[in-house]
């Protein structure tokens, strides 16, 4: 069985938007929003604080499902990805900057956790035929998101590297 | 003056001893050749020296360490309710425990940022027998660092970590035991 996202799996019975799927000969990714509602629904259920919650609901959710398809090592390296949205960089914050922020708030440690394990990790390298996942946190935004994200290859990151781009990623809203 | 039969008796009692000789030699180099086993799809070497030792306690409150464990191969696995992946898998972890003894292969778990009842509730309600040490604020996960969750690695009886697995796999599958089993003979 291949390895799947645990969030995904987690919130698969909400209502979902309908994934982008990006499919090269080396790699697939698929990126599925998740609404504020959606995603304050998953921590509640995980005792997360009020003011944790508060602050993840202005934040826009991105499930991001990798598999590599190839049959070399392909390597995920966030810091590669650049995000923008109608004109302007959209600034995906680094894990570390959450880590900062629930510290400074005196998050408990277990809830702290348990957050950063939803997350996508900022680098990982891929074997052939390895799916591997989570979540992207973006500033919220009504507009569509361009994404454009390169991919080193091969065991010492000295292989072709792979380029993908799209302009159709969305934020998801929770109906009125 | 010998007969060309004693040579020919001399002859093939060589080629026996030369046979069993290098049989005996060829399994001693696969016992000392451990690292160049080739993992099943879904394992990856991970060699990354000596296990980072813990304490943790386990659903009844006994304490475990996982440097007095030394001595057997050990799969330790990183898991969380709220994980799909890791409640599909757990039966399958339960099936590899009934395979093998505990003198060959301990199951040691370690849930990630739960608390107690959230645990006892879960594996009891997917009816199975393992217990679970209590990570209880994360941090042992954290130091561990596994890819996501579920995670389980691999460690020789030394206390060093060899693999890794990442996401729920069918352990009990024949792939999977077979490996295991060829782990702990060359560790015998």
């Amino acid at each position: 069985m291949l390895p799947i996202i645990p969030l995904l799996a987690v919130i698969s019975n909400l209502q979902v938007a309908t994934p982008v799927i990006i499919k090269t000969t080396e790699l697939e990714l698929e990126f599925t929003a998740r609404s504020a509602n959606q995603m304050a629904s998953f921590y509640e259920a995980r005792g997360f604080p009020k003011t944790m919650l508060s602050i993840l609901k202005q934040q826009c959710f991105i499930t991001v499902g990798i598999t590599n398809t190839s049959n070399k090592k392909i390597w995920l390296e966030l810091s590669n990805w650049t995000f923008s949205s109608a004109g302007k960089p959209l600034k995906r914050e680094h894990r570390d900057y959450w880590k900062n922020r629930w510290q400074n708030m005196n998050i408990p440690l277990s809830k702290q956790s348990t957050f950063r394990w939803t997350l996508i990790p900022e680098t990982l390298d891929y074997l052939p035929g390895e799916r591997e996942g989570g979540n992207i946190i973006l500033p919220f935004t009504k507009d569509a998101i361009t994404l454009e994200a390169t991919f080193a290859t091969g065991e010492n990151k000295q292989g072709k590297t792979i380029t993908i781009n799209t302009d159709k990623i969305f934020c998801a809203q929770d109906a009125p | 003056m010998k007969k060309p039969y004693y040579y020919f008796k001399q002859l093939l009692l060589l080629i026996i001893v030369s046979l069993v000789s290098s049989s005996f030699i060829s399994s001693i180099s696969i016992a000392e050749n451990v690292d160049e086993i080739n993992p099943p799809f879904g394992l990856r070497h991970y060699d990354i020296g000596k296990a980072p030792d813990f304490i943790l306690n386990n659903i009844d409150g006994e304490k475990f360490q996982l440097s007095e464990a030394r001595g057997r191969w050990i799969f330790l696995h990183f898991w969380a309710s709220w994980c799909g992946p890791c409640r599909e898998e757990m039966p399958a972890v339960q099936r590899l425990d009934d395979i093998f003894q505990k003198d060959e292969l301990e199951i040691v778990m370690v849930n990630t940022a739960e608390d107690e009842d959230t645990i006892f509730e879960f594996l009891a309600a997917i009816n199975v027998e393992l217990n679970s040490l209590l990570d209880s604020d994360g941090q042992v996960t954290e130091v561990w660092k596994p890819r996501g969750l579920p995670t389980s690695f691999l460690i020789n009886p030394k206390g060093e970590v060899k693999y890794q697995a990442i996401g729920g796999r069918e352990w009990d599958k024949t792939e999977y035991v077979q490996f295991i089993r060829r782990l702990i003979a060359t560790s015998k």
